[in-house]
Formats: structure tokens, C-alpha cells, sequence
């Protein structure tokens, strides 16, 4: 059902591959998208599909591709916005899109796409090499109007400049090189829109003042309320990852924002809409009242970051000792954390990175739970066991404080688990305004995040702290000599166009990312749908999101 | 009279301007840094700005203003109807409650109506009604209702009328049918809150002199309670109007998050997340304002059903 991506370049590898893709992949591939068609019949064009989701960020109502973090919204950019290139969620492999064909300079500093003929916008003008150029350069002015807040200032960096070579052919230059670049153009955050809206502002491009090049255009987009899509007329250049490349078949799309896990559920199951798309995994309970209503359970891990807890190793903090780390990373079980709060067949988190994400290495070896081997490291630290079953050293308690959002049970069972060791774990709840200010100030020892996004570069968005979101998160997690070593490993795979070093470089990194404690992985984040009994042509994204191409409703 | 009239009006306009100055001080009172919040909630990172960059997006916010300088800018702003710029979502704050108070405007009238009716024939039955079990019965209604979660019985509600018999939709704001069940869930706590006072009062009228005369006239009990008791026992009903005005602002919070509406209680709630200061400080001044509004509509009514109230200040001086 999980398949480990992995980009092959060789092209024998490569054809390989997507023969096994395809032939495994018919029968592998996630239940409803080949069994409900089966049961449904053929497709059928028309109707309006209703879309549940989540709350809308209450911080940041965004729907523009270059700016919005959103995982909701790239689902919507996804069906309104065509990118350069595709990428294949079973292979890694990136696939012809806007462009039908690129190539690299052997340096790394340049991109040339050729451009497919005949794309227009919905406004009617045409996916040029000048419209590539004027996206290149309305992100470069977004990153600075933004202060590279704008989530897609970490998708391209190094890049300079665009040149249109001929009407369909254009190069972009990059100053430092960036091998992650080519799976960024495939993203929703590099999705190309019309140039013309840049003339706009991010805050007027975030309310949806754009037109694209998707298989859907935007009618409406009332922030946390409803957000509604069009077919668009006359599209025929859908990705080829894609069944159908031409219109789509519905005629309408409807997403609405509830903010209850169980009424988005029973919207779900008494039949008000047509897919519960939720941001927190499916309790057992809602899989068990989505099967019984005869509504299918869809999933896939969401590529790039899994949900992970980052140490503060300042001086002077029990973390700041590695043998506490290890301990903390041995005290967790990791299992049955995911068989609890989710449910049997959940999958255990693997390391720094989900499954899904390109170069991903399993490093569950160094993650089993060893109670034992916690009791040790801690006592060999000199933390003993003392009053309460707490742990001291020199009089004071091993209290580790974690930043949280929000309790959840899965916060309550780590702390749990770490009280069988004798660490006192603190659930500090602080609300999600006061957040970055907290960390800044560094009165905490653990906070947990993640990052959506099918490449490992991912993680230098919060270990880097030139880069990160938080530069005292990025600061606090590691040491300043693991810190250069991490900065070495993405810098050689990010300025290798040889395949094997990236490999390479990438698998030393999650190795060195849970020897050193940098990352302590908590949970695989696993995408779920509730898909009603009517729908077919279910697909995700290789970024996990809903692709809506190939989607149907029986009338 | 007048002179009553201007009394309550001045004294409703202190009460405004009270709420204001109060949720002014607690938002810039907060413990942490109200510049990093206020940026944070921008989606600006302050740690990742230079001191230059840091200074162009305060002075952006007019957050480099000295607090005193803030306050009476937005006070002068409120009184001229401009509530000044939402930060998390970049727009004037008078456009998103625009936007929104239609909806709970909506909500609160049906959630209204529903208490009046609802309270009023319950107080009324409860007091009509002689055989004890089912009188007992009446009189213990309402602390039931006041004590269940409004969060829960929305929920209940969802699931019987929404998802098991499919009457009306579970979330929403379309059209009427999508009001009736976050109405009655608004409506079950007010009304048992109306319905408590309204039995209490209907006792205490009941057991009065002039009701005797009434039923000695040979007037039949139904027709005296309707006639005679209710319009001295709405009074101490007609106090708590502005409680459960009150009641109704802060339900919406709960309601419409569980119902999914898009009003001024969830504007509210997202407001408070990311610590909006401009919305919140306007959300407040609003609830403060109706409730104000309502009780000076109260207090000026009083005369009307009962001429006592405005002949005893005259009586003393």
C-alpha cells in the first residue's frame, strides 16, 4: 500500500521501474480508485462534488500557490494551477508536464524547459516561455515583499533569473546550484500562474486574484467558509500521470471548512458531502462508521518531515547530554504509540522523514522502544532514580518541558511512556500566535512540527537556520558541530547532479539525524480520506494531495 | 422622564467605554511580547528579521507607537467607525464583520424567538399546571437544560436530526433550515434561563391580592395568569434580557464552530487564536454595545410596564 520513492536516473532503472509501477501499481494502489470503479461502472461527466475540510488557517487565508503552507489549499491549488512537470506518487519519478521536455547544465546553475504548445490560461492568454518568466520573476519580488515569509521562498533557492530563449523554450539561472529544483517545479507552490498577477499584491493574490492553466478555475473563495471550482472548457493538457488528460468530468467542485472531526465524519456518512478530507488521521472509530456506511477509507503518507519532536540542546538543559536523547528516543515505543492512537494497521514512523518522501531510509532499527537501554544511558548520565520514580542529578528532576498546541492523547501517552523511565515530561500548551515567540525565548526542550514536501531538502526549512521558519528552533536542535555536518550533507546533495550522491549524502543524513537526537520521530502522518460510495477515480498526489482530474460522481 | 432617559444613555456610554479601555489593557497587558505576536500572527517571524526590517514592519502596524499613543488612535478610530486593519488577515475590520454579522445577526434572532416562545409556555404550563408529578416535573426542566454543554447538545442534535433522520443540514450557512439547529441549540440554555426567572416571578405574582380580586371577579385562572400575573411577572424576566443577549454572543462562539456558520462568534474564535488585537478589541466593543444597547432598552421599558419605577425617584427628591 506505502511505497518508498526513490528517483532513478539511469533509464534502464527508470523504464523498469514504471513497468513495475504500472503493472504492480494497478493492483497495489490504494483500494477505492480501482475497486469503486469497478462497482461504479464507467465514468460520468457532470455534477458537483462536496469536499469537507478542515478549518482554513485563521492566521494566513491563502489560496495563492507561491505563498500558502496550507496542506488544504495545495489541494485546491493542485486542480486550478498546472505546474512545469509532474511527479509520479508510485516512482518519485518526474514526469512531462507544462514542459515536455528539460535539460540540466552539467553544473547545476542552469534549467532549460521546453514548453508544451498551445496551454492558455483561462483568461485566454497563452503558457509561454515570457509567462515562466514573469512566475520566475513575481517569486523572486514575492520572497522580498514577503521578507521570505512566502512558503515557496524555500522552493527556489539559488535561483536568479529567467531568460526566454525562444517563444517556447526558457532558462532558468541559478547562483549557487539546487538539485531539489527540478521536483520543486512539479510542486503545487511552483505552480505557474497567469504573469499578470503579479501586478497584484501577495494579499490579494492570497484571496485568489489569479488565473491559471488547471483543469478547474476559481469562482469564489469565502475564507473558512466555502471555496467552489469550475471545470475548465477545452482543457486537454492534463499530466499523463493522469488517466484523463482532457476536461474534467465534474462540473463543480465544493469545498467547505468544518471544524469537528465527528460532524465532518457524519457529514461523511449520512451523505452531505462527498469526500471528508481531514488533517489529523481518521480516530479507528470514524474508519469503522466510514466503512459501514459503504464509504471507502483512502491513505497515503504525506511526503517530506514526519511528525517529530526537535530538542533544545543549549547548555545547561538536561538535552544538551546526548546519552538523555538516546534515552528519550529508546524510552518512546514507537508502536505502540501509532497502534494506539490510530489503530492496528497504522504504519510506525521510520525516521526524520515519511515514507513517501524521495531517498527516504528506514532507520527503525535505532527507533525500537528498549526500556532497558533508557535506564542505562540514564543512569550512566548520572540521573537516578529518586522520589516519585522521577530521575534527579545533583537534586534536580529530570523535567523536560514540550511545547504543544493542543493536548492530545498521543502527548499524554509519550509522557506516559517516559514516565516508566523516570523522566518528567511537562505539556506546556501554548496557543499557536504566542508559539514562535515562545521558542524564541528558549524556555522549552522539546517542540514538535513537520514539513509537506516529496524531497528531503525539506528539513533544512527547520534545522537551518539560515533557512528555517524559526531560526531559534533551527538554532536550539542541534549542536554547532552536528549543525555544520548537517549543512555539508544537504549542501552535497544539493549541489550534485549525480543521483548517487544525492543518495548518498541524504541516507548519511537520516543516519546522522537520529544517532545525534536531532530528530526525534513521533508518528507517520498519513493522509486519509472518506470517500462516499458515488465517486470514482481517486487519486493522490505524489505530495498526498486530492487530485480531482480523474474524479467522478454517479448521478 | 427625560431626564431618566439621559441618565441611562450616559450611563450605557461610560459602560462602552469601559469594555473598551478594559479589553485594550488585557490584550497589551499579556504576558508575552505583543510585537512578536502581532508579527507572528502577520506570518512574520521576528527572528528572522533584521533590526532595519524588524522597525518598517512595526511602524507598518503602528506597533513603534508608545501604548498611550495606540489606544487613543484606536479609540478616536472606533468613534469614527474605523476599527482599524485586521493583521492576520490583512483587511479593514469593518469589512470581515460586515462580512459575518449577517449570519449571527440571523442566528441570534431565531435563537430569540425560539427562548421567548420556549421559555414563556414552559414558565406558563409550569404555574397553570395542578397535578404535582408533572408540576415538578415542568419546574425541574430548565436546570436541565442550563446544565448540559451547549458543545455537547449541538453535537446531539447533529446527530439525530442531521445524520440519523436527515431532516436538516448539520453544517452550513444555507438558507433557513441550516439555522434551525444552532437556534434550538443557542435557544435550550436561554430559555431555561428565562423559563427559572419567569416561573419564580409567576409565584410570587400569583400569591398576590390583586390576583384574588381577579379570580373573586370570577375570571377563569387561565385568563387571569395570561391577563393579569404575566405582565408583572415579565418584569424581573425583561432584567435578565440582557444576560441572555449576552449568553447568545458568547453561544455563537461554541455554535458556530460545531456547526460550521461563518459569523461574528467564529470570527471571534479565529480572531483569538492567532491573537488578532484589532479584531478582538472590535468583537468586544460590538457585544459590549448590543448588550449595552439592550439594557438601556430594558431599563427604558421598565415605565412602560410598571409606572412605580419612574415615580418613586421623583417621590423621593
Amino acid at each position: 500500500m506505502f511505497t518508498t520513492s526513490s528517483v532513478p536516473r539511469r533509464r534502464g532503472v527508470a523504464a523498469l521501474a514504471i513497468a513495475l509501477a504500472t503493472t504492480l501499481g494497478l493492483s497495489a494502489c490504494s483500494s477505492g480508485s480501482s475497486a469503486g470503479s469497478d462497482d461504479l461502472g464507467k465514468p460520468q461527466a457532470g455534477g458537483t462534488l462536496k469536499v469537507a475540510f478542515w478549518p482554513d488557517n485563521a492566521a494566513f487565508s491563502c489560496v495563492d500557490p507561491f505563498q500558502t503552507y496550507w496542506i488544504e489549499h495545495r489541494t485546491v491549488i493542485r486542480n486550478l494551477a498546472d505546474s512545469l512537470t509532474d511527479q509520479d506518487p508510485e516512482t518519485g519519478e518526474i514526469t512531462p508536464w507544462l514542459a515536455k521536455s528539460w535539460a540540466i547544465a552539467p553544473d547545476g546553475k542552469a534549467y532549460t524547459f521546453h514548453l508544451r504548445d498551445g496551454v492558455t490560461f483561462s483568461d485566454g492568454t497563452p503558457v509561454d516561455a515570457a509567462a515562466i518568466k514573469g512566475n520566475v520573476d513575481g517569486w523572486l519580488e514575492t520572497v522580498k515583499a514577503t521578507n521570505g515569509a512566502a512558503f515557496g521562498s524555500s522552493y527556489i533557492l539559488g535561483l536568479k533569473s529567467a531568460t526566454v530563449v525562444d517563444p517556447l523554450t526558457v532558462e532558468l539561472d541559478f547562483s549557487t546550484p539546487n538539485s531539489s529544483f527540478l521536483q520543486a517545479t512539479s510542486t503545487t507552490n511552483l505552480a505557474i500562474v497567469a504573469p499578470d498577477a503579479f501586478t497584484r499584491t501577495p494579499e490579494q493574490r492570497c484571496l485568489g486574484e489569479y488565473v491559471a492553466s488547471g483543469a478547474f478555475t476559481l469562482d469564489s473563495y469565502k475564507p473558512n467558509e466555502l471555496l467552489t471550482i469550475s471545470r475548465r472548457p477545452g482543457y486537454t493538457w492534463g499530466s499523463a500521470l493522469s488517466k484523463n488528460t482532457k476536461e474534467a468530468y465534474l462540473d463543480k467542485v465544493e469545498f467547505s471548512y468544518v471544524a469537528e472531526d465527528s460532524v465532518r465524519t457524519g457529514n461523511l456518512v449520512s451523505g452531505a458531502v462527498d469526500i471528508a478530507w481531514p488533517r489529523n488521521p481518521f480516530t479507528v472509530e470514524d474508519r469503522a462508521l466510514i466503512e459501514a456506511s459503504d464509504a471507502t477509507v483512502e491513505s497515503r503518507s504525506l511526503p517530506g518531515v514526519s511528525q517529530s519532536l526537535f530538542p533544545n540542546v543549549t547548555d545547561g538543559r538536561p538535552l544538551s547530554d546526548l546519552d538523555v536523547r538516546q534515552a528519550f528516543v529508546k524510552a518512546l515505543d514507537l508502536k505502540s504509540y501509532a497502534t494506539t492512537i490510530y489503530g492496528d494497521d497504522y504504519p510506525v514512523v521510520g525516521g526524520a522523514f515519511d515514507e513517501t518522501t524521495t531517498y527516504y531510509v528506514s532507520q527503525a532499527d535505532k527507533l525500537a522502544h528498549d526500556k532497558a537501554g533508557a535506564e542505562k544511558l540514564l543512569d550512566a548520565a548520572g540521573w537516578t532514580l529518586g522520589k516519585g520514580g522521577y530521575r534527579y542529578k545533583d537534586g534536580e528532576k529530570l523535567t523536560l518541558k514540550n511545547l504543544i498546541q493542543v493536548s492530545t492523547p498521543g502527548d499524554e501517552l509519550i509522557q506516559d511512556q517516559l514516565k516508566q523511565v523516570g523522566i518528567d515530561l511537562v505539556l506546556d500548551v501554548v496557543p499557536a500566535a504566542e508559539r514562535p515567540a515562545a521558542i524564541t525565548n528558549g524556555d522549552y526542550d522539546l517542540v514538535g512540527t513537520y514539513f509537506t514536501r516529496a524531497d528531503p531538502g525539506a528539513l533544512q526549512f527547520i534545522l537551518d537556520p539560515d533557512l528555517a521558519n524559526s531560526k531559534a528552533l533551527a538554532v536550539n536542535s542541534s549542536s554547532p558541530e552536528t549543525l555544520a555536518e548537517i549543512k555539508d550533507l544537504f549542501a552535497t546533495a544539493a549541489r550534485t547532479t549525480d543521483d548517487a550522491v544525492s543518495k548518498t549524502a541524504y541516507a548519511d543524513l537520516q543516519a546522522l539525524l537520529v544517532d545525534q537526537g536531532v530528530t526525534i520521530p513521533v508518528v507517520e502522518r498519513l493522509q486519509y480520506a472518506g470517500v462516499s460510495n458515488k465517486v470514482g477515480g481517486f487519486a493522490f498526489t505524489s505530495e498526498s494531495f486530492l487530485k480531482l482530474n480523474d474524479v467522478w460522481k454517479k448521478q | 422622564m427625560s431626564r431618566y432617559i439621559l441618565g441611562r444613555a450616559a450611563q450605557a456610554v461610560v459602560v462602552l467605554w469601559a469594555a473598551y479601555t478594559l479589553t485594550f489593557v488585557v490584550l497589551y497587558l499579556l504576558p508575552s511580547d505583543p510585537v512578536a505576536l502581532q508579527l507572528g500572527a502577520a506570518g512574520i517571524e521576528t527572528d528572522k528579521l533584521s533590526p532595519v526590517q524588524l522597525q518598517a514592519a512595526m511602524a507598518k502596524y503602528g506597533l513603534d507607537r508608545p501604548v498611550l499613543e495606540q489606544y487613543l488612535s484606536s479609540l478616536w478610530g472606533a468613534l469614527h467607525g474605523d476599527l482599524g486593519t485586521s493583521i492576520a488577515k490583512q483587511r479593514p475590520v469593518t469589512a470581515l464583520l460586515g462580512e459575518r454579522i449577517g449570519s449571527t445577526v440571523a442566528l441570534g434572532a431565531v435563537a430569540g424567538v425560539l427562548m421567548l416562545v420556549g421559555g414563556t409556555v414552559l414558565a406558563y404550563l409550569a404555574s397553570y399546571v395542578r397535578w404535582r408529578p408533572a408540576r415538578i416535573l415542568l419546574t425541574r426542566l430548565p436546570s436541565v437544560g442550563a446544565s448540559f454543554p451547549q458543545f455537547f447538545i449541538g453535537l446531539l442534535l447533529i446527530q439525530l436530526f442531521a445524520f440519523t433522520l436527515g431532516w436538516l443540514p448539520a453544517t452550513g450557512s444555507d438558507g433557513f433550515s441550516s439555522l434551525i439547529l444552532p437556534a434550538l441549540t443557542i435557544s435550550l440554555l436561554t430559555s431555561s434561563l428565562l423559563a427559572q426567572v419567569l416561573m419564580r416571578s409567576f409565584d410570587d405574582t400569583l400569591s398576590q391580592a390583586y390576583i384574588v380580586t381577579a379570580r373573586a371577579k370570577g375570571l377563569s385562572r387561565a385568563a387571569v395568569q395570561w391577563k393579569h400575573a404575566f405582565r408583572n411577572a415579565a418584569l424581573p424576566a425583561m432584567t435578565i434580557l440582557g444576560v441572555i443577549v449576552g449568553l447568545t454572543v458568547t453561544s455563537a462562539i461554541v455554535v458556530e464552530t460545531v456547526f460550521a456558520r461563518n459569523g461574528v462568534g467564529k470570527l471571534a474564535q479565529e480572531s483569538v487564536v492567532a491573537q488578532d488585537v484589532p479584531v478582538v478589541l472590535a468583537i468586544v466593543a460590538l457585544a459590549a454595545a448590543v448588550f449595552v444597547v439592550v439594557n438601556l432598552v430594558v431599563d427604558l421599558l421598565y415605565p412602560l410596564l410598571d409606572p412605580r419605577i419612574v415615580h418613586v425617584p421623583k417621590v423621593s427628591r
